[in-house]
């Protein structure tokens, strides 16, 4: 297909293609999407899906296996029920995972765009405040962060948004760095338009979509970190119900009820699992070239 | 060559600068008066603003960070607060133990990677490159504390085959094999992760090598496939290594919760045990010693890249 008019946003043009099937989302990232809606959902409606308290629990029924009557996942060592834990512990489980990857996402995003549309001092100087990052295993500069500032659900978020936000701003920055000497760029310099004009209507919605499907992806390795720092004693507070903390918590009966740890051990590795198989599905979809973390 | 790695190590100057400013802020931004929690709530004013003094507290913040540097550059890392010892001593110790299983789990990882890279690359579009796609997105996204809990749960107790906690056996052990069979298990929870990222970005590199004009050339010289792959695998050294170096520095971090979970005496283990006791200087010392070795570590494979790859040389 010859291209017309070579200065015209690639964003306005793809709304006049035409020919070609119609992209579909792979089946396996169908049901990885499924089965986030799915997590959400219960996380949302927990109270209406288990009559029982995930923090109180009856010391009489105490680490009853699974199947146990009125308890199908089994109770913990103080005989709270798994499953009512597992319902309310997908909030802070979810959240905590979820919220760090949106700040990294906007700052990001932000970092990217000042790197990849300024001057080249101004570029270097951001980068390589960035690389500075990258000579932390990631992990343990949260740990460090977390431990820090002090336990608790908001400390973690704030440790894990920082080590996420190099990487969201590399992925921004490159993408930026592609569309610079664009010919759409240059028109839209010529006609005069700001600096951020530049950036939020020209830049942003083509590099959107690389950014989205790498946050996306993003989301499983958050949830996998900020449950482990709760599994590490960095997260939320005991008593309440978070997936890190009830590992951590039903560990000491690994030799006697095993039974019991599957059902957190399995639901962080579902729900990463499902976030990463969107990811990387949404990627393909979107045409992005994907990196891996 | 010589000059190339001058520069090279000049560069990570500022890296290691940066490194040091970033652990210095950790420090500073501990909540509470220092001061204050040391002497107790009971101490007079005149008797924190000599500790204060004593302790350099009472500068100004550049010269707090430059007299802290200064004590790390001579390998005064602090003392312990739980254990009364110098730091740098016990992290050094617990660093080796890391060490032994980072580099078991990067063998494993790199077997595992490499396979399941190839198959996903010279297969395409048949079910094994499926099957191997598949295998290496779940493994990325797998935690290790939850493979490591399961593997302790179904195979060491089930089996009986392997120990399920730290690096020798308490009686009759120390060998070799002691030692070996030890490390399969946190091993396996930590070469899974890398396992899969590395499988992801060689089948990426595998595809592009094979998709060059030079090989199209040795086929059409009537080259056989085998002899083709040949030539394909060695211009994919150069990824290779840059994947090494990211995923040896990966797991010398990742390796916190495979030691947490399988008492492995190393540095993660180390960090762990100091979180409950806010023991932050060894927190802090565990992350600037892992950080040194990233660097070195990058720095090995750049230097080795360059001797591969004379572009390498030419292009910084």
């Amino acid at each position: 297909m010859a291209t017309i008019d070579v200065a015209v946003n690639p964003r306005f043009r793809r709304r006049v293609r035409t020919s070609g099937t119609r992209r579909r989302l792979p089946t396996s990232s169908r049901v990885a999407g499924g089965i986030v809606a799915l997590l959400l959902l219960a996380a949302l409606f927990a109270p209406l899906l288990t009559s029982q308290s995930p923090t109180v629990g009856v010391l009489g029924d105490r680490l009853q296996g699974p199947g146990a009557a009125g308890h199908l996942l089994g109770t913990d060592g103080q005989g709270r029920d798994i499953l009512a834990r597992l319902l309310y512990g997908a909030r802070p489980s979810l959240l905590t995972g979820m919220i760090p990857v949106a700040v990294a996402g906007l700052l990001g995003t932000a970092f990217g765009l000042i790197a990849g549309l300024g001057k080249p001092l101004l570029h270097s100087v951001v980068m390589r405040f960035l690389d500075v990052f990258y000579a932390f295993p990631a992990v343990l500069l949260a740990i460090a962060i977390a431990a820090a500032l002090g336990s608790g659900s908001s400390n973690a978020i704030i440790a894990l948004s920082v080590i996420l936000v190099p990487p969201v701003a590399r992925v921004a920055e490159a993408e930026t760095g592609r569309l610079r000497n664009a010919d759409f760029m240059e028109a839209a310099r010529a006609s005069g338009s700001s600096w951020f004009s530049l950036a939020y209507r020209q830049v942003l919605p083509n590099i959107a979509p690389a950014v989205v499907v790498y946050c996306t992806a993003l989301i499983g390795l958050s949830i996998v970190y900020s449950a482990g720092l709760s599994y590490l004693g960095l997260g939320i507070a005991p008593p309440a119900a978070e997936w890190g903390l009830m590992i951590s918590d039903l560990q000491q009966y690994m030799f006697t009820t095993p039974a019991l740890l599957i059902a957190p051990a399995l639901a962080i590795v579902v729900a990463s699992v499902s976030f990463n198989v969107l990811g990387d599905g949404l990627g393909s979809y979107l045409n992005v070239r994907s990196e891996t973390v | 060559m010589i000059s190339f790695l001058l520069r090279r190590v000049l560069a990570s100057v500022p890296i290691l600068i940066g490194v040091s400013i970033v652990v210095f802020i950790t420090i500073k931004i501990i909540p509470g008066d220092p001061v204050a929690s040391l002497l107790g709530p009971t101490s007079t004013p005149e008797a924190r603003a000599a500790l204060e003094e004593r302790l350099g507290l009472d500068e100004p913040l550049p010269v707090q960070y430059v007299q802290w540097v200064w004590h790390l550059l001579q390998g005064d890392l602090g003392t312990s607060i739980s254990k009364q010892t110098q730091v740098l001593g016990l992290v050094l110790d617990a660093f080796w133990n890391t060490l032994v299983l980072t580099a078991f789990a990067a063998l494993l990882a790199f077997a595992l990677g490499i396979s399941l890279g190839a198959v996903a690359a010279l297969r395409r579009g048949k079910v094994s490159a499926a099957i191997s796609n598949g295998i290496a997105l779940v493994s990325i996204s797998l935690p290790q504390y939850s493979v490591g809990l399961l593997l302790i749960i179904y195979v060491a107790t089930g089996t009986g085959l392997f120990p399920t906690a730290g690096m020798y056996s308490a009686i009759g052990g120390g060998g070799w094999g002691d030692l070996f069979s030890h490390l399969v298990l946190p091993g396996i929870t930590a070469a899974l992760v890398p396992a899969g990222i590395i499988a992801r970005m060689f089948r990426t590199t595998v595809i592009d090598v094979m998709s060059m004009d030079f090989i199209d050339a040795l086929r059409a010289r009537g080259m056989s496939e085998r002899r083709i792959l040949l030539h394909a695998f060695h211009n994919t050294t150069p990824t290779l290594l840059t994947i090494a170096g990211l995923q040896l520095g990966y797991l010398l971090g990742g390796v916190v919760f495979v030691e947490t979970v399988f008492s492995w005496p190393g540095i993660g283990l180390l960090v762990f045990q100091s979180i409950a006791q806010r023991d932050l200087p060894v927190i802090q010392a565990g992350v600037i010693v892992s950080a040194l070795a990233f660097v070195l570590i990058n720095l090995v494979v750049d230097a080795l890249h360059a001797t591969i790859d004379p572009r390498m040389r030419a292009h910084s």
